[in-house]
């Protein structure tokens, strides 16, 4: 028979093996791991109780809390859009001047609206609003559309180019690639363009520019080339770009066109979360332009 | 080495070299217009390499017959030393994709580098490079030790390691082609699962039949880790990857299980991989290493039988804890949660056990840097499964799931608990396999023990921060009752984490180059000494009675 | 009150005692061990997953659930190729901050067809569940060419590469097939066009366009989605894989009406 020993050590009995000089002892388990062993089957015991946990083949307990993940979520969005009532009814009924005169409210307002432009809007105009190449900056007052807020509403609802029935729609030619006029047509169109942002051409080359523009040009982007926010096409004159006023890039726009994606975000965000965007929107933009 | 294998064994392997060139082929030809091709010439360049390594030796004298008076060592020696060249490899990969995430321009123009490509190079890398390796060596040593018997084979142990090594490189050379099933951890396509499930097949019969000549009649604890290592792995790996090919001229293939079904199987497996790839095997190698380094009994048989079956039993149900929230259904959920929670006991069980085994041997705790490699990696395993356990609960996981916080919770259990456990275990077993007096350098061991800890102490620290700061962000609501932060607000907070994260996988990373360094020097600079009792004997110890508790 | 614990204690310790003796036998038996390794890990992955084929409700009915297109299929394809899971989840999970930030909470049959499902587990990057029709065409091409173009802070790498690479549709009629294989409801014909049908997609001047919309529905996006009729590129379908992401239902919107604030 084995010789158990005694560890000299501990004073505990070995189980008599030994592996390659490793030996046991065979202590035995603390009641400290009995006791946890208790209170961790207890917990879970009686949460088995409470929520759903056990499979039965077509249907599973449903545990007398009655409780499911998604009644408890539904129910938490309700209990905050309640809770956030006070002030987001307010944003609804007042008229958008008022509320940027509402110094408490003008405070919920621009913190709210940090997340829901930085988390949507901000990958197209920028995290300050001031737009990139091909978004538009939402931060001074030369607007496509329309600055006011009830246009930039209705740009947030339905979107430019978008997928929404009503969306806007914008759409600038493309006078080279469909031929519609040639090269040195869209060059000599885009040298006037750039004269009336001030740029310095030569008098002939603007008479012939002037010509081809009023042509082509001027239905949408008006004899003066003030734009239209009826159609969306943007002022000429000043010297504010989306797509970039240097010649070739002037030249690019007019040659393959350009049609502008905004999103329309009646599905995303709730009418009041537009509203507190366009309120957000209009005081950059008053604040910009002070 | 090759002298130790009869002539009709290097025939044998010659022979399975050539079907592997073979199968190569096929691939190679089938799939020309695919990765598949590409890793076809992988598999043959492989197998020309297996071929001609032991066609070189062929005509070499036939071995002495007493290859029963030795344990078969060869095939541990070089598992060890691919396991560190996976380490530096895969550690490297880590900080690089640490590095990516703090400075994203820091790769090259070309696809190959992205992180999406790079990460599961890092996390196979490491898991199934290093740890795979680290784990089929050891275990060769440990079977025979434990069981007082030589390997019944001298080309199934070669096999299962150069064919568990063909997987990992064709996994690693896929992914940076853009070669991946997307399920995390078993990232690789049918055909190197379909590969994988013949070398563990292989790996398995091994095992058991070396337990099977034991002059022992007990199985030592650590041989039931490893068995349930490879049983449980190989039944994970079969279920979580059936899939149905494209083509078979193609890598690609598509999941049998979508949505719901596949997430819960993707996470049982994937979950299980930590229970039996980063947690049993490596228990096995703490159970052998450990008391055979403190020179003290194991603490205690029964808390070995409790903590073993517990975590048989529990860690199965406790994957559902990945999916907390989701559309994954309730029920299973409160399932995972409970289960992870009552998990902790067998797993703190074990833990105790190892460090109630060190009493009695503190001193040697610090005095030497290997044991105490050991004893840290205890430590930290029992720091992880805490940790994880309570993030296991339902709200805590409703903040870190997603975060940084589970990257910190991976890395105290991947580079606490597997790495250092590792590292110990090398350092212990690096003399006794190659007959050497001593390691090279004892400082270069005391160096590595404290750029590891400081390392991992250095990653884990951060990546709680950054974890907890990110999911704390993410539900940070205003006094108007709307969300503060927007997602690149969070982004821009975790920079200074992601910096100090890399640097502390750097000092990680280094020391793992000082424990390469440190085994092959004493591999090649010290002088040998022959022990006295490393070879097969018949067991002194008689059946006892069943013990009673005393 | 220690008595009382030591009681309340005490069946353990005696089931225990009961499980070491068996154990005890069991451990000099190599198989004996094997089949109660087996068995014990058998019995929890058994309960968790079996059920979730057998009860209904675990995934929602809907009718209108409708299946991906080979172009989006293919780029569902790049998008793991490139491990874009690494970092991105597509879960929004039922917790108010998700369902205010990402929109309503996934469902599972938002996944029914997903072979895999890429859930995720990190998110470096926001969730991606909702993202369809979120941006345009060209944001969505920019943003891959260079994201810190568009968003200065991004730590997401460039893939600029897939503007220049073809698109690979020869195997996509097998890609499909497999697909029916494990369950997705492509038809016959769809398989048989699925080469074809991924260029229409791509391109809607050409009569391959009309296939599309045929087989897969009127609403179908069909677009040059990376900007060049001239040809399919891998960003083409990467594109059009991104903006499908949430719009294959509408249940979601549904059973979550937005919740008027
Ligand atoms: C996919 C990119 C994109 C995103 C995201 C986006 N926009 Fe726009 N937005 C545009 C483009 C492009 C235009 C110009 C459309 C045109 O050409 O008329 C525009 C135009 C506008 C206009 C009209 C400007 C004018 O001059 O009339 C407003 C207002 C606006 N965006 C606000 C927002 C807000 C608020 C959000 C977030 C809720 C947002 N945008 C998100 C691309 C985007
Ligand atoms: C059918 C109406 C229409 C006509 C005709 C038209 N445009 Fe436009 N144009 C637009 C619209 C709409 C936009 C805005 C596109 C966008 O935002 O994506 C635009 C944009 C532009 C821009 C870009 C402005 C910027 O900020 O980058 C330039 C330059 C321009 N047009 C010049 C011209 C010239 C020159 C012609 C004649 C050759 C012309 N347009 C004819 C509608 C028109
Ligand atoms: C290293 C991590 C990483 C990888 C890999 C990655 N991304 Fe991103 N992704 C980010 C981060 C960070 C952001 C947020 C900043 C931004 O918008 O660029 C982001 C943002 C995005 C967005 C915008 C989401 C939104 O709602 O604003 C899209 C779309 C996207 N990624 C798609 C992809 C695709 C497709 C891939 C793979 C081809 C990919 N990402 C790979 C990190 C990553
Ligand atoms: C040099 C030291 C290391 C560094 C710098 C490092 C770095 C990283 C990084 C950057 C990631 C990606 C995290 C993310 O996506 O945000 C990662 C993931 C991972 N690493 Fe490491 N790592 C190191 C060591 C290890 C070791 C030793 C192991 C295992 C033995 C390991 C296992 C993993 C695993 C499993 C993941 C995936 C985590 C998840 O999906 O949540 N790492 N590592
Ligand atoms: C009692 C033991 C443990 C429990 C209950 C546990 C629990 C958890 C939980 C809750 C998560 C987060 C899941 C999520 O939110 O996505 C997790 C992730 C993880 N844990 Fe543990 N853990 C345990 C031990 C360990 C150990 C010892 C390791 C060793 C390396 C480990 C490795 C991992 C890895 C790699 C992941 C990341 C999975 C992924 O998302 O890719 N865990 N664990
Ligand atoms: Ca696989
Ligand atoms: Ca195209
Ligand atoms: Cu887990």
């Amino acid at each position: 028979m084995a010789v158990r020993k005694r560890d000299p050590l501990t004073g505990h009995e070995t189980t008599g093996h030994e592996w390659d000089g490793i030996t046991e002892l065979n202590t035995r388990v603390p009641r400290s791991i009995w006791f946890f062993v208790f209170v961790t089957h207890l917990w879970a015991l009686i949460l088995w109780f409470l929520l759903p946990t056990w499979p039965l083949i077509t249907t599973y307990t449903k545990g007398i809390l009655g409780i499911d993940q998604r009644d408890e979520v539904q129910e938490s969005i309700v209990v905050a859009n309640a809770a956030r009532a006070d002030w987001t009814d307010r944003v609804d009924a007042l008229p958008v001047a008022d509320i940027l005169g509402d110094g408490e409210l003008m405070a919920r307002v621009t913190n709210t609206a940090h997340q829901l432009f930085g988390d949507n809007c901000a990958g197209c105009h920028g995290t300050a609003a001031t737009g990139g190449p091909g978004f538009p900056s939402l931060a001074d007052d030369d607007w496509l559309w329309g600055g006011d807020p009830d246009t930039m509403m209705e740009t947030l609802r339905v979107g430019v180019n978008a997928g929404h029935p009503d969306t806007r729609v914008s759409q600038m030619l493309a006078f080279g690639r469909d031929g519609i006029l040639g090269r040195e047509e869209i060059r000599t169109v885009v040298d006037y363009v750039r004269s009336l942002s001030g740029a310095a051409i030569p008098a002939e080359r603007a008479a012939a520019g002037a010509e081809i523009y009023a042509a082509n040009c001027a239905s949408c982007h008006g004899e003066d080339g003030r734009g239209s926010t009826e159609l969306g096409a943007p002022n000429l004159t000043d010297d504010i770009w989306i797509y970039g006023g240097d010649a070739a890039s002037l030249f690019t726009t007019v040659h393959d066109g350009r049609q502008g994606w905004m999103p329309t975000w009646e599905g995303r965000l709730t009418e009041t979360e537009r509203k507190i965007l366009t309120v957000y929107l209009q005081d950059i933009q008053r604040k910009a332009t002070q | 080495m090759m002298s130790k294998l009869t002539v009709q064994e290097r025939t044998g392997a010659m022979m399975i070299s050539a079907l592997v060139g073979l199968s190569g082929l096929l691939m190679a030809a089938a799939g020309h217009n695919d990765a598949m091709g590409a890793h076809g010439w992988i598999v043959m360049a492989f197998a020309a390499v297996m071929f001609f390594i032991v066609a070189g030796k062929l005509d070499m004298p036939e071995p002495a017959e007493d290859r029963a008076a030795s344990y078969y060592d060869d095939p541990t020696r070089v598992g060890i030393v691919i396991a560190l060249v996976w380490a530096v490899v895969g550690m490297f990969m880590g900080v690089w994709v640490a590095a990516q995430l703090a400075w994203p321009d820091l790769r090259f123009d070309a696809a190959w580098s992205s992180f999406g490509r790079l990460r599961p190079v890092h996390t196979s890398g490491v898991i199934f490079g290093f740890g795979g390796n680290a784990l089929i060596a050891t275990s060769f040593h440990i079977m025979q030790r434990t069981s007082r018997a030589r390997m019944p084979n001298q080309v199934l142990p070669w096999f299962v390691l150069m064919g568990y090594n063909l997987f990992c490189i064709v996994a690693a050379s896929g992914y940076v082609m853009g070669v991946t099933q997307s399920k995390e951890y078993a990232e690789p396509e049918w055909y190197a699962d379909l590969w994988l499930v013949v070398v563990w097949v292989a790996y398995f019969v091994l095992y058991i039949r070396t337990l099977a000549r034991r002059n022992e009649p007990h199985i030592y604890v650590a041989n039931w880790y490893y068995l349930a290592f490879i049983l449980v792995v190989a039944v994970l790996h079969i279920v979580n990857n059936l899939a149905v090919p494209a083509s078979f001229m193609g890598a690609k293939s598509y999941s049998a299980f979508a949505g719901v079904q596949d997430a819960m199987t993707q996470w049982w497996y994937g979950h299980n991989a930590v229970a039996f790839f980063l947690t049993s095997g490596f228990l096995g190698m703490l159970y052998y290493f450990l008391p055979k380094r403190a020179e003290r009994p194991i603490y205690s048989y029964r808390l070995s039988i409790l903590s073993f079956w517990g975590i048989v039993f529990f860690y199965i149900w406790a994957g559902s804890h990945h999916l907390h929230y989701t559309a994954l259904p309730h029920w299973v959920q409160t399932l995972g949660m409970t289960f992870s929670v009552m998990l902790l006991v067998p797993s703190w069980a074990s833990a105790g056990n190892a460090l109630m085994t060190l009493n009695g041997a503190w001193h040697k705790v610090r005095d030497d840097a290997t044991l105490r490699f050991m004893m840290v990696a205890a430590v930290f395993y029992g720091l992880s499964t805490f940790e994880g356990s309570f993030m296991a609960i339902r709200p805590v996981n409703g903040l870190s799931h997603y975060t940084d916080w589970t990257v910190g919770h991976v890395h105290a259990g991947a580079m606490g608990w597997v790495a250092l456990i590792s590292f110990g275990s090398i350092y212990a077993l690096a003399p006794v396999l190659w007959r050497r007096e001593t390691m090279y350098s004892w400082k270069a061991v005391e160096w590595h023990f404290w750029l590891a800890l400081a390392g991992t102490v250095i990653y884990v620290f951060a990546m709680w921060n950054s974890g907890i700061t990110q999911g704390l962000m993410w539900r940070t609501y205003t006094e108007s009752g709307t969300l503060s932060y927007s997602f690149v607000d969070t982004l821009v907070a975790m920079h200074p984490y992601y910096v100090a994260r890399a640097f502390g996988g750097l000092l990680f990373l280094i020391g793992a180059a000082i424990g390469f360094w440190n085994v092959i020097m004493t591999i090649r600079h010290v002088p040998r000494r022959v022990p006295e009792l490393d070879y097969p004997t018949s067991s002194e110890a008689l059946e006892p009675a069943v013990p009673a508790a005393e | 009150m220690m008595r009382l614990i030591r009681i309340l204690l005490r069946p353990f310790s005696k089931f225990f005692e009961f499980h070491a003796r068996t154990h005890y036998r069991a451990e000099r038996h190599s198989m004996a061990l094997t089949i109660g390794i087996i068995i014990a890990a058998g019995v929890g992955g058994f309960v968790e997953i079996a059920p979730l084929f057998t009860i209904d409700e675990t995934v929602e009915a809907d009718p209108h659930m409708r299946v991906y297109t080979p172009l989006e299929q293919a780029g569902r394809d790049i998008y793991i190729r490139e491990g874009c899971y690494a970092c991105h989840s597509q879960m929004i999970r039922t917790l108010r901050d998700e369902v205010e930030r990402y929109g309503p909470y996934s469902l599972a049959v938002e996944s029914k067809y997903d072979h895999p499902m890429l859930w995720g587990s990190k998110r470096t990057g926001p969730d991606l569940a909702r993202l369809g029709d979120k941006y345009s065409d060209d944001w969505q091409v920019r943003h891959l060419v260079n994201p810190r173009d568009l968003v200065p802070e991004s730590v997401m790498p460039q893939y600029a590469f897939l503007l220049d690479r073809r698109l690979e549709t020869d195997s996509l009629p097998g890609r499909l097939a497999a697909l029916r294989a494990v369950g997705v409801p492509y038809t016959d014909e769809m398989i048989a066009s699925a080469s074809a049908d991924a260029a229409g997609q791509a391109n809607p001047l050409t009569s391959a366009a009309d296939g599309v919309t045929e087989r897969y529905g009127d609403a179908t996006a069909v677009r040059t989605f990376d900007g060049r009729p001239d040809r399919v590129t891998e960003m083409d379908a990467l594109v059009a894989y991104l903006q499908i992401l949430g719009k294959l239902t509408d249940l979601p919107a549904q059973i979550q009406p937005v919740a008027e604030e």
